[in-house]
């Protein structure tokens, strides 16, 4: 079997065949060992290569049926969710990948012919499409919070009606403030949702299994973390690596072996690249803001033609303190809290501008994603409190998901024009 | 040493050669201009023929070539592509070194660009959005619904003292708002007043984002109509600097920047 045509095989059959029973089939096939061994083998860098085999076999076990299934928005405590032996399902990750297959385009357009509004953001629109169209396994519990994003409480409501278990639907407030009193509202809130959902689940084992996820996710963050401080010199990265890859695991599987495994190994390869790293090589360090486009681009190979790099992206940000496996509910919602993306802008600007200083920062990217009002509410400021420093930022309008909403030319004109000002041409 | 810059706009394409001395003295040996319709390739060629032809000089004698504008990257005969921002900062400041804010408008894009007082390099920019509303091929469509010359548009503008207000942002709804407002008997120079005062606010509007810094520049096709630079310098309550031929700048910077680089 030709290696390289595997990935081409299945995103074709996936962009021919939509309907979930051929997707599912198609993973089974894909995730059979051998095959994968095959198509990891093709990928450069060690650590996407796990990750890439991770995530199809991820892939396979949520569409096989045999596990019960928690569909969840980005910011949530999955250690409790992976507690319950919950297996997550992260839609708004999965409009990435209808972006990354190429069927974003017929997925929003599903969503658009259900009366979602073309307002909404596309990592929304095209969950939803992809959610109408039966690409989605079968979810048993919904989970969502309103920290940062306060639609996917909105849009998630939906999938629960759809799939009738509005039963199964929790939603997690998390206050505006951090104080004592936010951190008890909170802790009891997971709390409850943890013993409710337990108790549906007649789970029996479960605290001793959200113990053993909790320090699964300190491992996570101790390997994490080591990868960052190596990311403050390296410039010689894996080809093709880059760390907006990562929000599944990062996010999803916070309190999985597999997330462990992951950033050991990224932990591991940036270590072995940073060692060999030309002492004298110098790049243009670059701070990635929000996330990226998730369909083919050429923003990356952009920025590297012109001899800059992306060293560090908010979203890989570890924010949060240790978690204590004796306090479950009050450590979790610590580290929900603790989020800059919480509250005020002021808290999301002081994690930015401590992550410039700690890492040269020379030049920000903040891709603003169409309709998300949450990131994009704050480009203003971002950019005047750079620029007070002489940080030149670029704000990017595009949309993650939707191609067509992000005119290639466009971006590849403001790309090279920011990469010019920091290369002074 | 001879260079060319080639700047292949969505409207027109334009190469322009230049002679740098040896203390980075400059003289324009000769540019063209010519439409780029649907192949820009070509149109690069023939502009490029063209300049060369107006020379005196032969292809073999231009030592660097800097292709930029949208269909940069079709130009396989230059030796590299810069983007249209820094050429665009490159030229104003060749013609007018004191100028701080540059608004270019374009067929199919406008943007405004910074440029730094020591440095004299651009330190921010905004372009348009990915819509036609506020560019040159915005004005063509009404000029074309209005059926009068766009030659014409900026005496009108001038003597003209009212206007009606065009509350469309798509091109296509405000041609249609236009068709609209002549079954009703609305003057069309009234129409035309209101049409430049709108394209002024959306450029202002870009302005006011980077931030206004005097002096000012008007460069791209668009400055060479006398309403619309009038309206914008109404507006912003400067005076812009224009440059005798508006539609080079992008030309003229790349040429002076592929010198630099040759060097």
């Amino acid at each position: 079997m030709e290696i390289p045509s595997i990935k081409e095989g299945l995103i074709k059959n996936i962009q021919e065949n939509l309907d979930s029973r051929t997707i599912k089939k198609l993973l089974r096939m894909v995730s059979f060992g051998p095959v994968l061994a095959l198509y990891g083998s093709s990928i450069k860098s060690e650590v996407d290569r796990y990750l890439n085999i991770y995530t199809i076999k991820y892939l396979n076990e949520v569409y096989s049926e045999k596990f019960p299934i928690a569909y969840g928005s980005l910011f949530l405590p999955y250690e409790l969710i992976i507690g319950l032996g919950l297996k997550p399902f992260l839609p708004e990750i999965m409009s990435g990948f209808t972006a990354g297959v190429g069927v974003a385009k017929k997925t929003i357009k599903a969503a658009a012919d259900r009366w979602y509004s073309n307002d909404l953001c596309t990592f929304h629109r095209s969950a939803a499409g992809a959610c109408e169209m039966g690409l989605f396994p079968k979810p048993s519990f919904i989970f969502c919070s309103n920290l940062a994003c306060d639609a996917a409480g909105k849009s998630f409501q939906n999938f629960a009606r759809k799939f009738n278990i509005e039963d199964n639907y929790y939603f997690i407030d998390v206050p505006h403030d951090n104080d004592e009193m936010s951190l008890k509202f909170l802790s009891s809130q997971l709390e409850n949702i943890f013993y409710n959902v337990s108790e549906k689940l007649h789970a029996k084992q479960s605290k001793e299994n959200l113990k053993k996820a909790i320090n699964y996710s300190n491992s996570f963050r101790k390997f994490a973390i080591e990868a960052n401080n190596l990311r403050k010199e390296l410039f010689d990265y894996p080809q093709y690596f880059n760390g907006l890859n990562y929000i599944l695991p990062f996010f999803g599987l916070s309190g999985t072996q597999e997330c462990i495994d992951i950033y050991k190994k990224m932990r591991n390869e940036l270590k072995y690249k940073l060692v060999r790293q030309d002492k004298n090589k110098k790049m243009k360090k670059i701070l990635w803001m929000h996330l990226k486009p998730y369909f083919g681009n050429d923003i990356f190979n952009i920025l590297e033609k012109n001899n800059i790099r992306v060293v560090f992206e908010e979203t890989s940000n570890i924010f949060w303190e240790e978690l204590d496996p004796d306090k479950p509910f009050e450590s979790l919602a610590k580290k929900l809290l603790s989020n800059p993306l919480r509250g005020t802008g002021e808290n999301r600007i002081k994690a930015m501008q401590q992550i410039a200083q700690d890492y040269g920062i020379d030049g920000i990217i903040m891709f603003s994603n169409w309709g998300c009002r949450q990131s994009n509410g704050l480009s203003r400021i971002i950019r005047e409190e750079f620029n007070k420093k002489s940080i030149p930022v670029l704000i990017l309008d595009g949309d993650c998901v939707d191609a067509n909403n992000s005119p290639a030319g466009q971006i590849k004109t403001r790309v090279e024009g920011f990469a010019e000002i920091l290369n002074s041409i | 040493m001879y260079t060319c810059g080639i700047d292949i706009g969505s409207v027109s394409t334009e190469a322009l050669i230049l002679d740098i001395d040896e203390n980075n003295r400059y003289k324009i040996l000769s540019y063209a201009v010519n439409k780029t319709g649907s192949d820009s390739k070509t149109a690069a060629e023939k502009s490029f023929q063209m300049a060369l032809d107006e020379a005196g000089l032969t292809k073999n004698k231009i030592n660097f070539i800097i292709a930029t504008g949208y269909g940069r990257i079709n130009v396989e005969f230059a030796n590299k592509n810069i983007t249209e921002i820094s050429c665009h900062a490159s030229g104003v400041t060749l013609l007018f070194p004191e100028v701080i804010t540059i608004i270019d408008i374009g067929g199919q894009d406008s943007k405004v660009i910074k440029i730094d007082r020591t440095s004299k390099k651009p330190i921010d920019f905004l372009m348009n959005d990915k819509c036609a509303a506020g560019t040159g091929r915005f004005l063509e469509v009404m000029a074309k619904t209005l059926e009068i010359s766009l030659e014409n548009f900026g005496e009108i503008f001038l003597s003209t003292k009212e206007k009606v207000d065009i509350t469309s942002t798509c091109t296509v709804f405000a041609e249609s708002e236009i068709v609209s407002l002549i079954g009703k008997g609305v003057a069309k120079e009234k129409i035309i007043k209101g049409l430049i005062y709108y394209i002024a606010d959306r450029i202002i509007s870009m302005v006011s984002r980077v931030g206004l810094e005097s002096p000012v520049c008007l460069t791209g096709g668009v400055a060479k109509n006398s309403g619309i630079s009038s309206a914008i310098e109404e507006k912003l309550g400067v005076k812009l600097q224009i440059p005798f031929e508006p539609q080079i700048t992008g030309a003229l910077g790349a040429a002076w920047l592929a010198g630099k680089i040759r060097l």
